[in-house]
């Protein structure tokens, strides 16, 4: 008990001042689809179908590899529901007696609530995205946990720790992180089940990751360089080495070049690249550029060995406001695939492609919005036409009510299943007092397949969602008036 | 940039004088100092002495009263009422200058107009509309008003110059605050004001011009660009792309990543827009975006398109692909443009099938730019999974 007592004594002071922030978004989805089942007939039990090739006796096109005493052919799946509920919790505290020091936790928790575990989401049920300690001063950063680091080489999540130094006069800063790594894209270890759910290769042990970062930044420009490896401590061969350069030019006001690269160093590869000119006032923002893209596969799968190819693109967007209430903007980007070096006289794809938008946002009235667009893509293996539109009620910053649709064709490359979508919603929003945010919303999905067999299935389905979002933080700070920016930082800035 | 506290500061002067009717006294005192001597002398209250009401109002002459002196007042003005009249000397205000209308008598005490002060100090404009440098006139900083509550600082009235359309801009604020190194903005602002939106790595250097002031965020810094209006979050790439050190100017990191971020996609969040679903088998064909920055192929696309039967499990059959004949005899191309696609159904087994030199077809699956010598140093066993312990040299 006199432990117990001292340990309070000792505590009370840091406690006195500790401060905290929670935001815990809560989101429930009813949803319903359909997918398909595999399955067969013997060759035999085929008729021949109203385009000559061979059908079941009920009508589904087949397909009957050269030799196979079977067909295979995909039937529509049973209709599944699901009820995702994800819960995820933002939590920063500070306080505990030493300026700067602080810890932050960003954790999910998702469970279909229908027990049909027809929402993918749902596994694992509890993960952990971020959890670190931080000490924050002026010149130096520190964090020790799981952390998630991003820059032009992607997302790189790991659990261990890093150091930033920075030097704010000069605008220099550098960083030096490092552990054991996540998989790509994802909050989990390359070990996780979830990670490989057809239980094909994976590695046995979890990467061992250390990357260093660099940059300048000044009133002109940035630059930043990236270098990355990852090791698989199991083999003590590379998972992935590269490195990657941005940067951004800013000579004049309103224009601005930026540029990026970054280089495989295990594979001997550039990978993706890009460079936008961009062009900014009140009344016009636009953007130019070139890029390539290159997937990027870690080397624990064989993917990398399949030669994956780039493709460069030019693409060009630019939003204009034509008039004081009205606002117009266009995309386009059109690519092209480098040459893949095989030959398929079989079968023939596409090798390049292009995509744009048009779009218009209206607001008559400052609390009503009205927005509507134009988009078309085509490319390899899938395109898309389509328009959509959306109208806003926004009377105040507490409440608003969008309604949108939006009707599109989608016809795939590679499989019979063009389609006609048409999807409606309408959803509110609600702020009914500080720190609750409130969301319900529900929309349509109308599909019509238009496959020359039954195999036309539709995928009509509707979507429900409500979601609630709690804020509530010790300080004195008034949550109402403090953007997300601010939200972030403990303490605020002043208190660094 | 100019200094509305001054309207603060002349409202709280503006609340009734404790009841006290002047007009009706006015036959009782000739001179103001008879009961405001700290308007003339130093070390002297302003006020008079409660006491000394009783010299009339003792319950006989006249009924008691209970009047008190005002408690000190919450203001940030400088003004001080002894130098007013001692170094302004033959210029000195006498007190109905400021405290009467002109024609009306002697004792029909008001509280002084703002309109006063700037008449005397040569400020030609409407009190909110005055140049930046008129503000340190009358006020002093936030900092140094440390009676003034936030709900006094929060009731601050904005200029009118805040309301022009590029005010938000860099050359409106931004321009404003660096003309005057920042003493017009520290009369209502303090360096948390501006920490609200300039949260990025970098902010202006005018920002620490400013004193510090946790008071200062009772004024909420909320207003967003104009562009930012409803619906902004679906449309913001273009602005993003044309400049993004605009976007840093408020914008942290940590804002992006509420959508940005790995598995976003599951809380349903808003990066991708309305319908998405729908069309994301072309988005994803043709790479718009580099989906495996925030998607796991394995646990996000495999895990949903498994639920949906559309992942290769075992040998790999024909069936899927059927708008093509020979598909799987040609899908080199197909495969090598859109790989991140081809592993949200299929595992690696699937390929190896045919593409591996330990069995199956022994299909070459090298293409373009595979630099064997370099991924036999780097990454031998990812080679042994299809050459066993003979991986070719080159």
């Amino acid at each position: 008990m006199k432990r117990l007592v001292a340990l309070v004594a000792l505590l009370a002071a840091p406690l006195a001042g500790q401060g905290y922030r929670l935001k815990v978004d809560n989101r429930v989805q009813a949803i319903s689809y359909r997918g398909l089942e595999l399955d067969s007939i013997a060759v035999t039990d085929t008729i021949s179908g109203p385009s000559g090739g061979p059908t079941t006796p009920d009508g589904f096109a087949v397909r009957c590899p050269s030799g196979a005493a079977y067909c295979l052919y995909f039937r529509p799946g049973p209709v599944r529901h699901g009820a995702p509920l994800v819960t995820t919790a933002d939590l920063s505290v500070w306080g505990f007696g030493v300026s700067g020091l602080s810890a932050h936790v960003t954790a999910r928790g998702a469970r279909d609530l229908t027990g049909d575990n027809a929402w993918p989401g749902s596994d694992p049920a509890i993960q952990l995205l971020t959890g670190y300690a931080e000490y924050n001063r002026e010149r130096i950063t520190v964090r020790l946990g799981r952390d998630l680091n991003y820059n032009r080489l992607g997302t790189i999540g790991f659990d261990g720790g890093s150091i930033t130094l920075r030097d704010g006069r000069r605008g220099l800063d550098a960083s030096l992180y490092g552990g054991w790594g996540l998989a790509r894209g994802a909050a989990l270890p390359v070990t996780s089940p979830v990670v490989n759910p057809i239980n094909d290769f994976q590695p046995s042990q979890r990467q061992l990751l250390l990357g260093v970062s660099a940059g300048w930044s000044g009133s002109h420009g940035d630059l930043r360089g990236e270098y990355l490896r990852e090791v698989d401590p199991h083999t003590d061969y590379f998972v992935s080495e590269r490195v990657g350069f941005s940067g951004e030019l800013r000579p004049v006001p309103r224009w601005s070049l930026a540029a990026g690269a970054d280089y495989d160093l295990a594979a001997g590869l550039w990978g993706s690249a890009e460079a936008t000119l961009g062009y900014a006032t009140p009344a016009v923002t636009s953007a130019v550029g070139v890029r390539r893209y290159r997937p990027h596969f870690d080397l624990w799968t064989i993917w990398g060995a399949f030669s994956p190819v780039p493709y460069n693109a030019i693409q060009a967007q630019v939003t204009v406001k034509a008039m004081p209430h009205v606002e117009i903007r266009g995309r386009g980007e059109r690519y092209r695939f480098d040459d893949a070096g095989v030959s398929t006289p079989l079968v023939e794809v596409e090798q390049s492609g292009w995509r744009g938008e048009l779009g218009l946002t209206a607001t008559p009235r400052p609390e009503w919005t009205i927005d509507a667009g134009y988009t078309r893509e085509f490319g390899p293996g899938a395109a898309v036409a389509g328009t959509s539109a959306s109208i806003t009620y926004q009377p105040s910053k507490l409440y608003a009510i969008t309604a949108h649709g939006a009707a599109m064709d989608r016809p795939l490359e590679l499989r019979f299943s063009e389609s006609v979508l048409h999807l409606y919603g309408i959803e509110g929003r609600i702020q009914p007092q500080p720190g609750l945010a409130l969301e319900l919303g529900a929309e349509r999905y109308a599909e019509q397949r238009q496959r020359p067999d039954p195999a036309a299935m539709d995928w009509s389905q509707w979507r429900v969602t409500l979601r609630a979002v709690f804020s509530i933080g010790s300080s004195d700070d008034d949550l109402r008036n403090l953007p997300p920016a601010t939200h972030r930082m403990p303490g605020g800035r002043a208190q660094r | 940039m100019i200094a509305p506290a001054a309207l603060l500061a002349l409202a709280l002067l503006q609340q009734p004088v404790q009841g006290f009717d002047h007009l009706q006294h006015k036959n009782l005192f000739p001179s103001c100092r008879t009961c405001h001597a700290g308007a003339l002398q130093n070390g002297v209250s302003l006020w008079p002495d409660a006491r000394s009401c009783a010299t009339c109002h003792d319950g006989t002459i006249q009924k008691t009263v209970n009047w008190q002196p005002p408690p000190p007042r919450r203001m940030n003005l400088r003004f001080d009422h002894v130098i007013h009249a001692t170094k302004a000397k033959d210029k000195a205000p006498a007190c109905v200058t400021c405290h009467a209308r002109a024609g009306e008598p002697r004792m029909a005490v008001r509280e002084p107009v703002v309109e006063r002060c700037l008449t005397c100090h040569g400020i030609q404009t409407a009190h909110l509309a005055a140049p930046d440098t008129a503000c340190a006139t009358c006020h002093v900083p936030l900092v140094r008003a440390a009676t003034l509550t936030r709900d006094d600082i929060a009731r601050f009235p904005a200029p009118p110059s805040h309301a022009t359309p590029d005010f938000l801009s860099r050359a409106g604020h931004g321009a404003a605050s660096r003309q005057t190194m920042g003493n017009s903005c520290a009369t209502c602002h303090a360096r948390e004001f501006c920490y609200q939106c300039h949260a990025g790595s970098a902010p202006p250097r005018a920002i620490a011009w400013l004193a510090s002031d946790l008071r200062a965020t009772a004024i909420g810094a909320r207003a967003a660009p104009p562009s930012h209006g409803a619906n902004f979050a679906d449309r913001h790439a273009t602005e993003a792309a044309a400049s993004t050190a605009r976007c840093s100017g408020c914008h942290v990191r940590a804002d992006c990543l509420e959508c940005h971020r790995p598995s976003a996609g599951s809380r349903g969040a808003g990066y991708h827009p309305d319908g998405f679903l729908a069309r994301h088998p072309a988005s994803a064909y043709a790479r718009q975006a580099s989906c495996s920055d925030c998607h796991n192929v394995g646990s996000f696309c495999t895990s949903c398109h498994a639920r949906a039967g559309l992942t290769a499990k075992g040998v790999l059959r024909a069936g899927y692909h059927d708008a093509r004949s020979f598909f799987l005899a040609g899908h080199g191309q197909a495969a090598r443009q859109g790989l991140e696609s081809c592993v949200s159904c299929h595992a690696e087994r699937d390929c190896l099938t045919c593409h591996s030199a330990l069995g199956g077809r022994r299909f070459d699956p090298h293409g373009p730019g595979f630099d064997a010598a370099k991924l036999r140093r780097t990454a031998f066993p990812m080679c042994t999974v299809c050459h066993g312990a003979s991986v070719p040299t080159q």
